[in-house]
Formats: structure tokens, C-alpha cells, sequence
């Protein structure tokens, strides 16, 4: 009897899908453990950056805004001002008397509710949300020890938010890129391992079928895939031989 | 590369500029004064920059024609800012170190002004002043830059004070502020806080805009918070697009028993007009607005300076040179600061004339300190004085009747609070 041999090939399938699925496993676990890793990182340290840069600004207004204050002019002082909104990140800076009174701010198209009803004299750093502007870290700082007022400086942490957003997307692009490589690799090496296997359950098939047998070039080959052919026509041989 | 800026001072130059030795010229030849310029000329408040040149240009030109100030024409060099202070800092210099102008005139804003003045202290030793700026802003009034700056018109403080106590004298004692979100605005805004404490009284509420605001914008926001402190009367610090905005939107959202001052700054024609064109009901937005003045009516011909600011301004209708045209605009045949700038240039020519046959800057601030008693021809005499470096005083009241600004005899008539 003699037929060509079916090779059953569903088994390389499943070894295909599986290499696939542990590939995209590996990297799913890996991008997300280490967006994770540099949201909280990029998020602190920009944070503290900006939280530090604030405090520099806040002061050295502050520290520009003594003689100003003492001269009652109020409109350098907001010339002063208006020259640091143009730092990027920078979004609001306003100025509170002794007395608790803004004296000079950037605010459009007026103050906000929270900020008239907070403490405009606080040194504390707070994290605001205003509606309709964001969300910002405040920091503040002491004119003349105090006894001349307080600037305070708002940072939009929206520009902070911005930046992890960057920072994850060129790592999701990098993870793209190398999860198509490492996918087009995993094909390559599981058809490189499948092929001999095929040839080999062809062979075994035509052993069983005793026919001649198929790819008995694979009897030459001195890998596994050798030895197993080698080991299957011992078996048919011995099965043609009646030996038990 | 030839920049748009050198191109339009080579073509301004190019008539009458002679080749100048690389020494000595500070400004002055055997044949002109250079004046250095920079105003707005183009954006929302190109109107203020070129009706200033023009009022102060109508002078000049008549000067000019009849031969100097001692055989010197005088000359402007001029350069756009758009009312932004970075420009104006740049043409500052410009000015000051390449052109090497013989006096800054006629610049425009007190944002622009204000980060000028540093740059006049920064180069002291070159005796460059600033004369005449179009801003009653303190920092060119006081220390430490009143000393580089020279003043004709009343302060903002003046203006504002003033409109405080006419309306408080009325009975409008609650009080709001419109302000510009810059030193402008925080002039005004300051003005009116100082002068309300006189009175026992506070700002009740507050809004801002930013400086650039066109007359297109909404204004909403800001007539809700304004609205909200329920004020009496509410003093605008603005320029003339920015205030129509806020007086079209107020009327439109029921503010309408409301005065809405304005100071001289807001080009008051430009924003009557905006107000007024191509509306029936123009009255009901103009109504209650009350403009305050640093110089008189140009429709009292009684006063010899305008008699003759109108029979110049007619004679010669200056135009602004072509290459500072970026945008359209149609001047007014007169106006307050055409008015204004040809004050400026009067007093101006008058101080050139003073330096003598052989002008130097070093010269300037003596000469200007002759000033004294000086009948510019507006009926209040001109003085100038190491401690004081501001000509006038006086502040005018106008308000709008028959679609135009006239000055405001009686306030109690006008705006008397019956509520």
C-alpha cells in the first residue's frame, strides 16, 4: 500500500501559539512593570524638580519685590511678575500684602474662589485644583522675613502629567518595536525547530505504513532528530522481524 | 540678512538721511535732531501708537517746513512694538546703540515703558531721556527711573483719583475695577484702590483681560465676577478693544445703569467707534460711559492749542510711512491722543530750541528744566523742575452725546446715585 504521508502538523501549530503567547507575556509583564517602575519615578522627580524651581522663583521675586513694595510701586511689581510667567510651567504667581490683601497677580479672568478663601500669607506648599485651570503644586515665599508679604508661584503639574505621558509613549514605541522583532524571531526559530520535526513524523508515518520510507536522509544526521529516526526503523524492523 | 526692521528704517532714513561720521553724532547734525521711536503700530492698539504720531507728526511737519529748530529738521525714527514689551526692549536698544538717536519721544504703553526704563539707566552715561510717553504709569514718575524720564501728561493716579471722587461726590461709593492683566492695569488698579482709601471705601470687585484682546472676545466672564459685587460704578484700565468688549457685553448682560469709566489711555474715539458702528442702538452701550482726559476737548476751539492742532492736523494730515501699515486702520481726523501727541511735539520742539546753536544731549535735562511757566496754549502753564518731571496736571471728563466725546459739565446730572 502505498500513500503519501500525512503530516500532522497541528502540534507545530500549537508550539508556534504558545512561543507567541509566552513572547507577548514576557513583554506585556515587562512594559508594564516598568511603566509602573517610571511613571512613579518620572512623577517624583519631576515633582520635586518643580517643586524646587518654584521655591527658587518664589524667592528671588520675593527678594526683587522688597524695594519694589517699600517704593508702593505697584506696577513694576507686576512687571516683575509678568516677565516669570514666561518660564515654562509657570502659571500663576500672585502677591499678598502684610495684611493678607493681593496686591499684584496674573490671574484671568479673576482670582479663584480657592485662592481668595485660602491663606495668601502661607509659606506651605499645597497641591490646588482650580476648576477650569488644573491641577497645581503652590509654593510660597516670605517677603522681607514676612513683615512685607508673601508671592506665592503656581505650577501646572498638568505640564508634569504631560511629560510621563511622553515618556511612557517612547517606551510603548520601544516595546512595540521590540516585541515585532522578538515575535518575527520566535516564527523563525519555531519554524527552524518544527521543519525536522515534520520531516521526521513523515518518516515515522511511512515506517508505519511500510512504505519506503520518506526523508531517510534524516538516518544520517547525527542530532536527535537522527537518533529518533534511527530508533523508529529499529522499531519497524523489529516489528517486519515478529520479534517480540 | 535684511530683517523687516532694517529695511523700514534704511526707507524711512533714505530721504533725507545724510552719511554720518561714526563719532559724534549722538543724535544731532548741522542739518537734524533724530528722535528715536517705538510705539504700537500694528495689533488691537496700533490705534493709540498712530494717532500719537500723527498729532505729534502735524507739529513737526510745520516746524520742519518753516526751517527747523535752528536749521535742524527734526526726524523720527520709528519702530513697531505691537505694545509687547520684548519688542520694545529690542528697538530700545535698537535705538539707543545702533541708531544712536538723539532722544527717545513718544513712546506708547506702560508695560512696553516700564521695561524700558531700566535700559535708560543700564546706558545713563549716554544722557539718553524719555520724553512724552503715552502711559501715566508711577515708574517713569519716581524712583529709581523718574530721573531718565520726562512727563507731560497727568498721572494715572490723577485720572483714577479723580474719577473716585466725582463718583463718590454722586454717591457712588461701591466701586469695581476692570483691569488689564499687566503694570497698566496694576497702575490703574492702584490708583483706584489708593484713592477709595481716602475715602474709607475698598474695591469691591475685581476683573481681569489679557493685554491683546481683541473686540471680538466674550467678555462674559468678566461681567459675572463684576456683576457679583454689585458695584456702582466700575473704572476700566484698558486699551480701547479690550473696554468696548466689556462695555458691549455689560449692557448686554443687565450692567447697563452701571458708568463705566475709562482712563485716557483707552483711545476713547476708537472705542466709541467700535462701540457705534453699524448699530441702531448705539446709545444704549455708550450712554454711561465717562472717559477721563489729559487734555482738553478738541472740540474747544476756544483753547489756541487746539485752534491750532485742527488747523495743522488739516494742513498737513500726516500719514504714518507706509512700511509701519501692516493692518488696516482708518485715522481720525481728530482725537484725544493725536491731540495729545501734538502737545507732545510742541513742547518738544520748544525744549530743541532751548538747547541752542550747539545741542548736545548733556545739555537736555538743563534745557528742560528752563520750562517754567510755559504756555503750551491749553490755559495751564507748563513747569519742569528737578523734583518735577511732569508738565501738567489737569484731567478732563468726557462723556458721549450725540455720538461723540464732550466734556462733562455736571456729574451729579449725569451719574447721581438714585438707587
Amino acid at each position: 500500500m502505498s500513500a503519501d504521508p500525512v503530516v500532522p502538523d497541528i502540534k507545530v501549530k500549537k508550539l508556534f501559539r504558545k512561543t507567541v503567547f509566552g513572547v507577548f507575556m514576557l513583554f506585556g509583564a515587562i512594559g508594564l512593570s516598568t511603566s509602573i517602575l517610571n511613571v512613579y519615578t518620572v512623577d517624583t522627580h519631576l515633582s520635586e524638580e518643580y517643586i524646587s524651581n518654584s521655591k527658587g522663583i518664589a524667592k528671588t521675586i520675593a527678594d526683587a519685590s522688597v524695594d519694589i513694595l517699600l517704593n508702593r510701586d505697584l506696577a513694576a511689581l507686576q512687571s516683575l511678575i509678568d516677565q516669570f510667567l514666561e518660564i515654562q510651567g509657570i502659571r500663576y504667581i500672585y502677591i499678598a500684602n502684610e495684611t493678607g490683601e493681593f496686591i499684584a497677580h496674573t490671574f484671568v479672568p479673576g482670582i479663584p474662589e480657592e485662592i481668595l478663601e485660602g491663606d495668601p500669607l502661607s509659606t506651605e506648599t499645597v497641591e490646588r485644583s482650580l476648576p477650569g485651570l488644573g491641577d497645581f503644586v503652590e509654593v510660597g515665599s516670605p517677603i522681607l522675613a514676612g513683615v512685607a508679604g508673601t508671592v506665592r508661584v503656581g505650577m501646572d503639574r498638568g505640564l508634569i502629567a504631560l511629560k510621563i505621558q511622553r515618556a511612557i509613549g517612547q517606551q510603548m514605541w520601544l516595546f512595540v518595536v521590540v516585541g515585532a522583532v522578538g515575535v518575527f524571531a520566535a516564527i523563525w526559530l519555531v519554524n527552524l525547530a518544527a521543519k525536522p520535526m515534520a520531516r521526521l513524523m513523515a518518516f515515522a508515518v511511512s515506517l508505519a505504513r511500510d512504505d519506503e520510507p520518506a526523508n531517510a536522509e534524516l538516518l544520517d544526521r547525527d542530532d536527535e532528530v537522527g537518533q529518533l529516526a534511527r530508533l523508529f526503523r529499529h522499531f519497524a524492523n523489529q516489528r517486519s522481524s515478529g520479534d517480540p | 540678512m535684511l530683517t523687516r526692521r532694517t529695511l523700514l528704517a534704511c526707507g524711512l532714513a533714505a530721504p533725507w538721511f545724510p552719511l554720518r561720521a561714526a563719532t559724534n553724532f549722538d543724535g544731532v547734525t548741522e542739518d537734524e535732531f533724530v528722535l528715536g521711536t517705538s510705539a504700537a503700530f500694528s495689533g488691537p492698539s496700533r490705534g493709540l501708537g498712530i494717532e500719537l504720531y500723527r498729532g505729534a507728526m502735524a507739529y513737526f511737519e510745520h516746524v520742519n517746513r518753516a526751517g527747523g529748530i535752528g536749521g535742524r529738521r527734526i526726524r523720527q525714527k520709528i519702530y513697531d512694538d505691537g505694545y509687547q514689551p520684548d519688542p520694545a526692549v529690542t528697538n530700545s536698544t535698537t535705538l539707543m546703540l545702533d541708531d544712536d538717536v538723539f532722544l527717545l519721544f513718544g513712546y506708547v504703553g506702560t508695560p512696553t515703558v516700564t521695561r524700558v526704563l531700566p535700559l535708560l539707566k543700564k546706558f545713563q552715561d549716554r544722557d539718553m531721556y524719555l520724553f512724552f510717553p503715552f502711559t501715566g504709569a508711577a515708574p517713569q514718575r519716581e524712583p529709581p527711573y523718574g530721573d531718565f524720564a520726562f512727563n507731560l501728561r497727568a498721572s494715572y493716579g490723577q485720572e483714577t483719583a479723580g474719577l473716585v471722587d466725582n463718583f463718590v461726590a454722586v454717591g457712588r461709593r461701591r466701586i469695581g475695577v476692570f483691569y488689564q492683566a499687566d503694570a497698566y492695569g496694576r497702575s490703574g488698579w492702584a490708583g483706584v484702590r489708593k484713592a477709595l482709601a481716602r475715602h474709607g471705601e475698598q474695591i469691591v470687585g475685581e476683573a481681569t483681560y489679557e493685554r491683546g484682546t481683541k473686540f471680538t472676545s466674550v467678555m462674559r466672564d468678566q461681567v459675572n465676577i463684576l456683576k457679583a459685587a454689585n458695584p456702582e460704578a466700575v473704572i476700566c484700565i484698558g486699551s480701547y478693544a479690550a473696554c468696548a468688549a466689556f462695555a458691549r457685553d455689560a449692557v448686554d448682560m443687565g450692567l447697563s445703569d452701571v458708568p463705566l469709566a475709562n482712563l485716557s489711555f483707552v483711545g476713547s474715539e476708537n472705542m466709541l467707534k467700535l462701540l457705534s458702528e453699524g448699530r441702531d442702538d448705539a446709545e444704549r452701550y455708550t450712554a454711561l460711559l465717562v472717559n477721563s482726559q489729559v487734555v482738553p476737548s478738541y472740540e474747544d476751539v476756544s483753547i489756541p492749542a487746539v485752534q491750532e492742532y485742527r488747523d495743522f492736523m488739516a494742513r498737513y494730515n500726516p500719514e504714518v510711512p507706509a512700511e509701519l501699515v501692516t493692518e488696516e486702520y482708518t485715522p481720525f481726523p481728530h482725537s484725544f491722543v493725536s491731540l495729545e501727541g501734538f502737545l507732545d511735539a510742541k513742547l518738544m520742539v520748544e525744549i530743541l530750541r532751548r538747547l541752542g546753536d550747539n545741542p548736545s544731549r548733556k545739555g537736555l535735562e538743563q534745557a528742560v528744566f528752563t520750562i517754567q511757566d510755559f504756555d503750551i496754549g491749553i490755559g495751564e502753564m507748563v513747569s519742569f523742575g528737578p523734583e518735577r518731571r511732569q508738565g501738567l496736571q489737569g484731567v478732563y471728563y468726557t462723556v458721549v452725546d450725540q455720538g461723540r466725546f464732550v466734556t462733562l459739565d455736571d456729574w451729579e446730572k449725569r451719574f447721581a446715585n438714585v438707587g
